[in-house]
């Protein structure tokens, strides 16, 4: 299904999948590139939440998707807003939790939530460094911005202003959760993890793609967590 | 812009790494990023030819093998160090890998 919802820069699109009352979760799918690889993904376990009979919202952020706002006018600022206006407006009538992936987690330390649950989280100056990454093995010279003056960078195909820029080079450190906190890896992954999933990081790839196993099972693991924290 | 920072370097185990788990997790990440079955990855000898033979392991797949490799083997590539000889075979790929990953 698809919905909106208002945040003070204006109106934005986003998915709604399952029942309209219980706990909601609110994903928040990867940055630039790996969003594009992700999202089926994403909406696959949204499906298998929604059979789990949890709700949840995959929100486009200001500049992404169907957004108004051009791409290059988009801040991490307005990000942070437009998730705190639509857990607010979420968590007066329902529970709300936060499921963000990857580079999503740049965005998901929202107050009032239940909880907070993260799959192979990265910090915004990782999310540059990997679109800096694919630009200079493109062959294309390796961009990056001086100041406020600077015009918006084009890395790989992702038109970023000087505020993003600056906020994800500066975002060095996970943000701590305000919420009870799940982190959620692969088994490749090497870093820490309360618990990891067999599956391969789809995010990497260079094309789109799904896995369904992997799927039912993080649904199942959002699932038992959002019950277990209450939801 | 800063230099890279290696993620999965604490807590990791990755002191007693050899040769033979960089070599396994050179073909586990060509499998899990480029998507090829196990079967042909296990198939991979030292002169198998990768990018530009393989048609999976293009200019668009190389950022994420390579940031993959780093995170799984707790290095730092320098994209200056990428060129198309460490990228040519399989046995170059894991040179390239032990060399940073082994020291």
């Amino acid at each position: 299904m698809i919905d909106h919802y208002d945040w003070p820069g204006g109106r934005e699109a986003m998915l709604r999948f399952g029942p309209d009352t219980g706990p909601v979760v609110v994903m928040l799918l990867p940055l630039f590139e790996e969003h594009n690889r992700t999202r089926a993904f994403a909406v696959t376990i949204c499906r298998a939440l929604a059979a789990m009979s949890v709700a949840s919202l995959v929100p486009d952020l200001p500049g992404q998707g169907e957004s108004v706002l051009a791409t290059q006018s988009a801040t991490l600022a307005d990000w942070r807003n437009a998730v705190k206006s639509l857990s607010e407006a979420q968590g007066a009538v329902r529970p709300v939790f936060m499921a963000s992936m990857r580079g999503g987690a740049v965005a998901d330390s929202v107050a009032g939530v239940c909880g907070v649950w993260r799959l192979s989280p990265i910090t915004g100056y990782a999310v540059l460094a990997d679109l800096q990454r694919a630009q200079s093995i493109g062959g294309e010279p390796n961009l990056s911005m001086s100041g406020p003056d600077s015009p918006p960078v084009n890395l790989v195909g992702n038109l970023i202003g000087w505020p993003l820029f600056n906020e994800l080079l500066n975002d060095d450190v996970l943000r701590e959760a305000l919420a009870p906190l799940r982190t959620v890896r692969l088994e490749s992954d090497p870093a820490p993890a309360d618990i990891k999933f067999p599956g391969a990081p789809l995010w990497r790839r260079a094309e789109p793609g799904n896995d369904g196993a992997l799927a039912q099972l993080l649904a199942a693991d959002i699932a038992d967590w959002v019950l277990a924290c209450g939801g | 812009m800063a230099p890279r920072i290696a993620r999965g370097q604490e807590g990791t185990g990755l002191d007693q790494i050899g040769e033979a788990d960089v070599e396994a997790t050179v073909r586990a990440v060509l499998r899990d990023i480029l998507g090829i079955s196990v079967g042909r990855v296990a198939a991979f000898t030292d002169d198998t030819e990768l990018f530009g033979a393989l048609p999976e392991f293009d200019s668009m797949a190389v950022a994420g093998v390579l940031t993959e490799l780093e995170d799984r083997l707790g290095i730092l590539i320098d994209d200056e160090d990428v060129d198309g000889e460490m990228l040519a075979t399989f046995g170059a790929l894991t040179r390239f890998a032990a060399a940073r990953a082994l020291h």
